[in-house]
C-alpha cells in the first residue's frame, strides 16, 4: 500500500493487535485516579464562578461587562474567536492529514477532534451570551416572522457566522462520533463488566466490523473528509468577514480571511500539542504518541509561525502602502505603540518569533520546552484577538468617541469558566472515551513490516 | 441461528489476505469478513459496492440548488428589504450560507445513508460471530451448506493460515 521511506515506525514497541487495543483502553478500564477527581473538582470549580458570572450577565445585564458604545465587542468576541480559532485545529489536523494520507495523523486525530467539538461548544456560549437575551437567541433561525422583515437578513456576516458555527459543531460532533463508533464496538468486546457491555454497547451501535459496514465506513470517511476540509477553511473565514465586511480601520481587509484560518489552525496545533504532551505524561501513551509525532507537530507549528509573522508585516505593510490616514494611524500609531502596544508586541513575540525555536532540535525533542511554547502560542493567539479587537473599536474615526476598554471580573469569570468547562470535558474524554483511535491505529501498525507484503507477493506468483 | 456456520480466524492481516484470494481463485466466497480495521484487500474483493459517495455528490447538488434557490426567494419575492443599498438578489454574499449549509445537508444525509445502509444505528444488538473480531482476530464466516462440495479443500485453506472455530 502506502509505503514511505520518509517515515520510520509510527508505533514504538513492536506490539500486537491486542495489546494496542488494551494500552489504549488500560484509562477506561482502571479505577479511576485521585488526580483525576482532584482536577476535576478544579474544572468544575471554574465552570460553577463561570454559571455565576452568567447568572449576573442574564439577570443584571451587559452593563457588568466592561464594554462601553465605542468598544461594543470586547472579550466575548476575543473569547469567541479564540475559541473557534482552537476548535478548528481538531478539524484541520484530521482532515488535511487524511486527504494528504499522512499516516501519522492516527495516534493524535481523536484527541484533537475531541478539542474540536468542546472548544467549539465553548465558543458559541460567548455571541449567545452577548446578545443581552439569550433567551431569544431562536430570533436568528431563518424562519418566517412577525417581527418586521419577514426574514433574516442573509447578507449579514453575523447570520453567516451563525449558520457557520452550528454547522461546524455538528459536523465535527458527528465526524468525531462515527470515528468512534468501531472503538466503541471494541470496548464492548473486550469489557468485563456488564454495565460497560451494555453501554458501549449501546454507543457502538452494532458495528461488528463486517467488510459490508467498512466499506461504507470508508465511504463515509472520505465524503466527510473532502467535505469538512472546505468546511474548515469556509468557517473561519466567515468568522473573518464578522470584521472584514465593515468598514473599520484595521479590519477592512482582504488579508483577513487566509490571516483568520492560519491563525486557527495555529493555535489549535499549538493546543493539540498541549493535550497530548498532557497525554503522554500522564497516560504513558509514549509509544503511540512518539517523539516523532510531536517533532512533526512542532515542524508543522515552524512553517504556520512564519506565515503568522508574513501575515503581520503584510498588516503593517499595507497600512504604509495603502496611504490611508486612518489604516497608517490604526497601525503606526495606535497598534505599534498606542494603549495597547503590549497587547500587539505580546502577539507579535509570542508567535512569531519564540515558535522559531523549533528550528532547533535541542528544543523539539525537549517536551517540557515544547509543552511551554505550545501554551505561549495560545497565550499569543489570545493577545492577537485582543489586539484586533479592542485597538480598532477603541480609536474609532471620531476621537470624540474614542474610549478603552478593560474587563470586568464578570467577563474574566464567564472566560474562567469556559477553560473550566474545557478542562472539564477534556478530563471526560480522558477517562471515557479511547484517546487514540485503536482501529486506525491497528492499520498502521505494520506500517514498517515487509513481510506483510511478501506474504502476499508469493500468493500471486 | 438455524444456520451452521464455519468460522476461519486469522491472526493478521496477510494471512486473512492470502486465504481470501486462494479461496477467491477456486470461487469460493465467504459469507462476510469481520475485521479490526478496513483490509482493502477484502473491500475490493468481496462481491459488494457502495454508492455512497455518488448518493453524497447527489445530495450536495439538490441541497445547494435548494438553498440557493431558498434565499433568492425569501429575499427578492417574497419579501424584498433593502439593507444598506445592496440588491434584492445579493448573490455573491449568498454563496457563503449556501457552502455552509450545503456542506452541513451533505453530511447529515450521508451520515443517515451510511446509517440506514451499513444498518448502523442506535439500538442495534451486534450480531457477534467472534468477539475477538474487534480487538486482533480476522474472522472469515462461510456458510457451511454453501460450501458443501468443496467444503475438504476450505477447510484445508484456512487451517494452513489460520485455524477454524
Amino acid at each position: 500500500m502506502y509505503n514511505s521511506a520518509v517515515r520510520g515506525k509510527l508505533i514504538d514497541g513492536d506490539k500486537s493487535f491486542s495489546q494496542i487495543s488494551k494500552e489504549i483502553l488500560a484509562p477506561i478500564h482502571a479505577k479511576t485516579p485521585l488526580w483525576w477527581y482532584a482536577a476535576m473538582l478544579v474544572s468544575l470549580g471554574m465552570f460553577g464562578f463561570g454559571l455565576y458570572c452568567k447568572y449576573i450577565t442574564v439577570s443584571t445585564g451587559i452593563g457588568t461587562w466592561g464594554v462601553n458604545n465605542s468598544v461594543a465587542w470586547g472579550w466575548a468576541i476575543i473569547n469567541f474567536v479564540w475559541w473557534i480559532g482552537i476548535g478548528h485545529a481538531g478539524t484541520a489536523f484530521s482532515i488535511f492529514l487524511l486527504i494528504l494520507r499522512q499516516k501519522w495523523r492516527t495516534a493524535i486525530n481523536r484527541a484533537a477532534e475531541a478539542m474540536t467539538v468542546v472548544a467549539v461548544f465553548c465558543a458559541s456560549l460567548f455571541p449567545l451570551l452577548h446578545m443581552g437575551r439569550p433567551w431569544l437567541f431562536f430570533f436568528i433561525f431563518p424562519y418566517p416572522n412577525t417581527r418586521g422583515p419577514l426574514w433574516v437578513n442573509f447578507n449579514s456576516p453575523l447570520f453567516w457566522d451563525f449558520v457557520a458555527i452550528s454547522a461546524y459543531l455538528l459536523i465535527s460532533a458527528s465526524f468525531w462520533y462515527f470515528g468512534m463508533v468501531p472503538d466503541f464496538a471494541t470496548i464492548r468486546d473486550t469489557a468485563k463488566s456488564k454495565i460497560k457491555k451494555a453501554v458501549y454497547g449501546f454507543f457502538a451501535f452494532g458495528w461488528t466490523g463486517s467488510s459490508r459496514e467498512w466499506l461504507r465506513f470508508e465511504g463515509l470517511s472520505f465524503v466527510l473528509g473532502g467535505i469538512a476540509a472546505v468546511l474548515v477553511v469556509s468557517v473561519h473565514s466567515i468568522v473573518s468577514t464578522d470584521f472584514a465586511v465593515s468598514v473599520q480601520a484595521g479590519w477592512h481587509t482582504t488579508i483577513f480571511p487566509p490571516y483568520f484560518v492560519i491563525g486557527a489552525i495555529f493555535s489549535g496545533f499549538a493546543m493539540v500539542l498541549t493535550l497530548v504532551i498532557t497525554m503522554r505524561g500522564l497516560y504513558n501513551m509514549n509509544d503511540f504518541i512518539t517523539d516523532r509525532h510531536v517533532d512533526a507537530v512542532c515542524r508543522i507549528l515552524i512553517f504556520i509561525s512564519l506565515i503568522m509573522g508574513t501575515a503581520y508585516m503584510t498588516e503593517i505593510f499595507i497600512a504604509w502602502y495603502s496611504a490611508s490616514e486612518y489604516e497608517t494611524y490604526m497601525f503606526f500609531k495606535n497598534r505599534l505603540f498606542g494603549d495597547y502596544a503590549f497587547q500587539f508586541w505580546a502577539m507579535f513575540t509570542a508567535n512569531a518569533v519564540i515558535p522559531q525555536l523549533f528550528w532547533f532540535k535541542a528544543v523539539r525533542k525537549r517536551m517540557w520546552i515544547v509543552f511551554i511554547i505550545s501554551i505561549i502560542i495560545n497565550i499569543g493567539m489570545w493577545f492577537e484577538r485582543f489586539n484586533i479587537v479592542v485597538t480598532t473599536l477603541s480609536r474609532d474615526y471620531l476621537p470624540a468617541a474614542w474610549a478603552n476598554y478593560s474587563p470586568t471580573y464578570v467577563e474574566i469569570g464567564f472566560f474562567v469558566g469556559t477553560l473550566g468547562m474545557f478542562l472539564a470535558g477534556v478530563l471526560l474524554f480522558f477517562r471515557y472515551i479511547p484517546m487514540i483511535a485503536i482501529s486506525e491505529l491497528k492499520s498502521v501498525a505494520k506500517f514498517d513490516k515487509p513481510n506483510n507484503g511478501q506474504l502476499k507477493a508469493k500468493s500471486h506468483e | 441461528m438455524s444456520k451452521k456456520y464455519i468460522l476461519g480466524v486469522f491472526d493478521d492481516e496477510a494471512t486473512l489476505v492470502d486465504a481470501f484470494e486462494k479461496l477467491k481463485d477456486k470461487g469460493v466466497m465467504p459469507v462476510e469478513v469481520y475485521t479490526p480495521y478496513p483490509v482493502h484487500e477484502i473491500l475490493e474483493g468481496m462481491p459488494i459496492k457502495t454508492r455512497i459517495t455518488h448518493a453524497a455528490f447527489f445530495y450536495g447538488l439538490f441541497a445547494a440548488l435548494g438553498i440557493l434557490g431558498f434565499l433568492t426567494y425569501a429575499a427578492s419575492i417574497s419579501w424584498p428589504l433593502h439593507y444598506g443599498g445592496k440588491p434584492f438578489n445579493a448573490f455573491p454574499s449568498f454563496i457563503v450560507v449556501t457552502i455552509v449549509a450545503t456542506i452541513l445537508s451533505i453530511t447529515l444525509l450521508t451520515l443517515f445513508t451510511f446509517s440506514a445502509r451499513a444498518k448502523v444505528f442506535p439500538g442495534k444488538k451486534a450480531e457477534i460471530f467472534h468477539e475477538r473480531a474487534t480487538d486482533d482476530k480476522f474472522v472469515m464466516v462461510f456458510d457451511e451448506a454453501g460450501i458443501a462440495n468443496d467444503s475438504e479443500s476450505v477447510k484445508s485453506i484456512l487451517t494452513e493460515h489460520g485455524k477454524i472455530e
